[in-house]
Parts: C-alpha cells; structure tokens; sequence
C-alpha cells in the first residue's frame, strides 16, 4: 500500500445540535497531518457525532472544518478525501468482498484493470486475499472487520475515521488487530481519527487523546501526558485500570490532610481539594491510614482492592499477589512515595502540582 | 423434534373451519369452472353436454377475445409497474425524512380501508370531463380530456385508479423493507462516494428486493384479477371495449350474454395464465432474490 498525505484537520468553533439537545457545545482543536488521534470518552459523549461531522454524514450547526486549511463543513463526504469504518462494519451484504472493497472505486470510475489491482493489494494488506469472492455473510467477525478496513484504505483517503472498530471483537482479536491498526496507520500515513470507550485502545494506540466529556474537550494530550497529568478530576477518573482514586481533602498551611487528620501532600493551595492517588502507588504497610477492604478482585499478577477510609470515602489499591486480603479485614495504607495529583474541589481543573511525602506524615 | 400435537388428529380439527371455506370458495369454483368449460351448459339449467375443446377453440378463435386479453396484458404491465414505483417513491422519500413525510405515511396509508367499488365511483366523478379536476384543462382545450368517449382517457383513468389503489399495501411493504435496511450502509455508500441514485440502487433497492419481490407477485396477480370493480363502476368495459379486461369480459359474456360455459372457459385460461404467471416468479425470480442481511 503506498502511503498517502495525511490532512491536518482543524476545528474552528464547531458545534452541533438536535434540535434542543447541544450536543457539541464548541470544540476547537487541531489534529496533525498524519498523526493518530483518539477520541475517548463515555458514552453518549458525542464522539460519533463528532465523527459523522468529519465525515460530512451529519450537518454541522456552526462553526467550521478545515482539511489542509481547505473549508469542507460544506462539502459531500465524497469530496472530503475521508474514509470510514463503522463499528458494524456497514459491508455490503449483497456484494461480495471484492466488489466490497471496490465499490468507491467503481464509482470514482477507476477502469476495470487498475481497480482489480487496488483491491487485490488493500485485501492483501489486510490479509484477506482468499476470501474475495465470498459475501460478507460468509466471513467471520474478525474477517468482516478487515474487509471494512480494505474498504477505507483501498482509496488512498487523506483521513480515515474509526468508529469504535473493535468493540465487536472478542478480546484475543481484539489486541492482534490493534496491533496491526497501529502498523498500518504508519504505512499508508493518513492522518486517523480513532473512537473508543477503551482506554486501552486509546493509550496504545494514540499519538495523542482527545478526552470529550459532554462534548467539550476535558483534555487533548499525548497518552503520557494524560496519565501522568490529567488536567481534571475527569480525566484522572477515566484513565488508568483501576483509574485514580479522588479523595476530598483540605489544603491549609502548606499540607493536604484527610479528614482524619493524616498528611497526604505538601501544597501551596487553601482550601477545599479533591487529591488524586494512583492505587498502584498505594502501599500497605502496619501503621499508616486504616482502611477496610470491601471487595477483592484477583487478577493474577496482582489484586485490585475495594476499600474504604474511616471517614467512608472508597479507596482503590494494587497490592501484591503475595497476600491476599480478605473482604472485612482492617489494613492500613501507606501514601509515602504516592503519586499525587492536586484538582479544584468545585471545577475539577488541575492544580499546581503538590509534593509528596517522603515518610509517613511527613512533607517533602 | 418439532413439538407436535398430543392427538393425531387435532391439527385436522384445528384446520378444518380454514379448509371448509377455501374448498367452498375457492377450489370447488375453479373446479366448477374448469368442468364447464369442457361442456356446453345452457343458460337457464336443464343438463350439460360434454363438448371436449370446443369450447376453447371457440373462444380463441374469437378476435374480441384476444383483444381483451391484449388490454389485459397492458393493464397488468403498465397497472403494476406503477403501482410499484409510485409507492417506491413515495417510500423512499418517506425513509429520507423528506418534510412532511410523518404525515404523509398516515396519509398514504388510509385507502387501504377503501374497497374498490368506492374507489372506482370516486375516481369517475374526479376525472370527470366537466366538473373533475380536468374540466379547466377541458376548457382551454376542448376535447382533451374523455373518458366518457375518449378509450385511451378511459384506459388511462382505470390505471391511476388501479395504481392509487395499489399505493397503501405497497407503499406499507417498501418502506417496513427500507427502514430495515442499516443506517450505516447508505452512510458507507455515501463515503464511498455514490450519489442519493447509485445509493438507492446500488444499496437500498438490492436490500429490499425481497420486498419488491413479494409486491410484484401479488401486485401481478391483483392487477389481472381485481380491475373488475373499478372497471364496473368506472366505464363498464367502455368506450368502445377499451377499458373490457378479461376479468370483465367474462362477467359480461357469463352474467349479460348467458354463454356460460364461454365464461367458464375464458375464467379456466385466466386461471392457468395467472398461475403459470406466478409459478415463473416464484421459480425463475426468486432465486435471484438474496435473503439474508
Ligand atoms: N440523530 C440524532 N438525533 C438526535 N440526537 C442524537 C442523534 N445522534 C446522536 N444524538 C444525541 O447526541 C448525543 C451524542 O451521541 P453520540 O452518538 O455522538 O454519542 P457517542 O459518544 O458516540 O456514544 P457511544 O459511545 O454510546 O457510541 C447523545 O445524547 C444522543 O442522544
Ligand atoms: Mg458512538
């Protein structure tokens, strides 16, 4: 497959309702020529429809779109240079894959000769090359999901959207052909735009993520970025496995405390806070906050507790597969060395980042 | 296994009230008919008389004949073709969302409680040369338009009301099959590039081509088969034995000319062409008709 421009896409103050229901408030964003972006967020977000405007399936309310600083918000998905693939995949039932892969290029009048040429590559890419003739209904699901990929890249598009490609595949599949998304979004050099509600898939597979929350853009950041510095409690409440643990504490006179009095950081802030704890950086230990464990979930190489803190607040910790805990028992944790995260009780945002303690109740 | 019936004979029982009357109205009749029309049968009773073919040779060597049944064939080609595309139209734009289609498929839907008698009374008095909606058209014009005198007005006329006939129950099937067919699909097929046309027959019409299967079948046999009430209220076969379809004919020739078994006869070849009609549809047209999704 030779490689193709990517476009550089922005998006200039671009909203989207139906009827009453805003659902894209305003997004401003610039997404690289050939880079591979992630749109994660929950569901109902508006990423589809942040996609289907891309794609020019859904009329934009306002605002613009522009590929290469060309204006397509106006323009007929087919004159975009963008290719899609559908969470059902959308094949063609009643065509067989060949004729699948070379619909857009029986339409764009490509002669006979060169067209079988271009989908006997894009089905070789995609190692699909035996089942040309056979119908979608007669693929399996893994298989109907190359062949929708064919589809898009067998046009040489600029831009390939994803919508959610893999939620349909079992877990196994799943990981393989992310694999090979990633592999081939570096060879064919189209800039990709990718939806998921996995995270995963989205640190894995993205140069950088844009997280959308209630269509507004919480973050829009590389994969390292936004783990190591979400820029909200959203943020840090979405990504990880277990995700962050958000804790209300107090900052005053230079220390973040719980409730119960213990030290968890140093700061500059006052006031309300609400402190983010990676639970893979909790430790137990013999002496610090108690806590009781609410549910345990094995997962091999190591345990992921459900607990609560004195005062109620619940707490994730990554323990060890050395010990197991067992629900009701009283443990206590140790924030020392912890990764802390500092956001505004009331808005979330991010706040300058606090020091963490070296030793229990001690500020750094 | 199959569940089946604890008693050997409850499915009989069951089906016997369904059995009684397609026996009694429908296969004791075409029995009937196919039997007289081997006799000669006089009008008022008083025995039959065994006549072999004669009847046949009778009747197709009679040039009224041939030409009812060339009318018959127009009205079944051009009658069908647009009660299907009509409807098909109607329903893709209704699928489109196109404004004011919400109300429109109530609207469409409605005739269907309308039996063809008032339809064929309603359309007379429409299509009316002096006061239907053709009367200021007649005025510039004079003589443009009339059914009364005119056969091609006539025959035209007995078409729109057969094909407006034929809308609800089409218009109803295409669309059930429309908006079964994925969302995703005309999207993808926008992406690839195809236009509203290539996107409806490229993806949405090979999609409901069980649909439009099913509406030819039926819509064939209704349009030979059931003219006969539009046709009586309408022009009774005229002007002229323009608007005399078979089905008509042979009311006229078995209920006003008394030849029974000539009516008999002509009832046995609609029969079998019908039949022959639907047997080709459903062994030679069928099997280009792809089910699955
Ligand atoms: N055609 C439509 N008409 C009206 N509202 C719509 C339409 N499409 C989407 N919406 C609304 O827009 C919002 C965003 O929908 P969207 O499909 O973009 O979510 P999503 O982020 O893709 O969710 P998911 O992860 O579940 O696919 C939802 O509240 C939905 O109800
Ligand atoms: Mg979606």
């Amino acid at each position: 497959m030779q490689a193709t421009i990517g476009a550089e896409i922005r998006l200039d103050a671009l909203t989207k309702s139906y009827g009453d229901n805003l659902v894209l408030p305003g997004l401003d964003a610039t997404l690289g020529a050939g880079e591979f972006t992630v749109i994660l967020g929950p569901s109902g977000c508006g990423k589809s429809t942040l996609l289907n405007l891309l794609a020019g399936l859904e009329r934009v309310t306002s605002g613009r779109i522009l590929m290469n600083g060309r204006e397509v918000q106006g323009l007929a998905p087919r004159d975009r240079g963008v290719a899609m693939v559908f969470q059902n995949y959308a094949l063609y039932p009643h065509m067989t894959v060949a004729e699948n892969i070379g619909y857009a290029l029986k339409i764009a009048g490509v002669p006979r000769a060169e067209r079988d040429r271009r989908i006997a590559e894009a089905a070789r890419t995609v190692a699909l090359g035996d089942y040309l003739t056979r119908r979608p209904g007669e693929l399996s699901g893994g298989q109907r999901q190359r062949v929708a990929i064919a589809r898009a890249i067998v046009r040489e598009p600029s831009v390939m959207l994803f919508d959610e490609p893999l939620s349909n595949l079992d877990a196994q599949l799943r990981h393989g052909t992310r694999m090979e998304l990633a592999a081939l979004h570096r060879r064919i050099g189209a800039s990709s735009i990718f939806v998921t509600h996995d995270q995963v898939e989205a640190m894995t597979l993205a140069d950088r993520i844009l997280i959308l929350n209630k269509g507004r853009i919480e973050q829009f950041d590389t994969p390292e970025a936004i783990y190591r510095r979400p820029a909200s409690t959203f943020v840090a409440g979405f990504i990880g496995a277990p995700p962050m643990n958000l804790l209300d504490a107090i900052a005053e006179s230079g220390r973040v405390r719980l409730a119960s009095g213990t030290v968890l950081a140093g700061t500059g802030a006052n006031g309300p806070v609400t402190l983010g704890i990676r639970p893979e950086t909790i430790h137990l230990n013999d002496v610090g906050e108690p806590v009781v464990v609410d549910y345990v979930e094995d997962l091999g190489g190591h345990h992921v507790l459900a607990a609560h803190l004195e005062d109620g607040q619940s707490l994730r910790i990554v323990t060890p597969p050395d010990r197991r805990p067992e629900p009701g028992e009283r443990l206590h944790v140790s924030f020392a060395g912890a990764s802390v995260h500092l956001f505004d009780a009331i808005t979330g945002r991010r706040l300058a980042d606090p020091a963490p303690i070296r030793s229990e109740g001690v500020p750094a | 296994m199959p569940p089946s019936f604890a008693g050997r004979w409850t499915p009989f029982w069951l089906s016997l009230p369904m059995l009684l009357i397609v026996a009694l109205f429908f296969y004791i009749p075409v029995y009937l008919s196919f039997w007289w029309s081997f006799t000669l049968e006089r009008p008022f009773g008083g025995g039959s008389e065994f006549v072999g073919f004669q009847n046949y040779a009778r009747v197709l060597s009679d040039p009224i004949f041939w030409d009812a049944a060339w009318r018959t064939l127009v009205f079944m080609v051009f009658g069908s073709t647009l009660a299907i595309i009509v409807p098909l139209i109607l329903a893709l734009a209704a699928d489109r969302m196109v404004p004011l289609s919400h109300t429109a498929r109530n609207v469409l839907i409605w005739p269907k409680g309308i039996a063809g008698a008032s339809i064929g009374v309603v359309f007379a008095f429409i299509f009316n040369p002096f006061v239907g909606i053709m009367a200021p058209l007649n005025g510039l014009f004079p003589g443009l338009w009339n059914p009364g005198s005119d056969g091609t007005d006539a025959f035209i006329m007995l078409l729109i009301a057969h094909v407006w006939n034929g809308i609800p129950f089409n218009f109803v099937i295409l669309l059930a099959g429309l908006q079964a067919v994925p969302r995703s699909l005309t999207q993808a097929a926008a992406i690839d590039g195809a236009s509203p046309w290539r996107r409806i027959r490229d993806v949405q019409l090979p999609m409901i081509a069980p649909q439009l299967f099913l509406t030819f079948v039926l819509e064939f046999t209704e349009s030979v088969v059931s003219a006969f009430a539009l046709i009586d209220t309408m022009t009774q076969g005229g002007p002229g034995g323009a608007t005399r379809l078979l089905v008509y004919k042979i009311y006229q020739d078995g209920f006003k000319g008394y030849d029974l078994s000539g009516a008999a006869t002509q009832s046995a070849i609609l029969m079998v062409f019908v039949l022959c009609l639907a047997a080709f549809q459903f062994l030679y047209l069928e099997k280009k008709v792809r089910y699955e999704r």
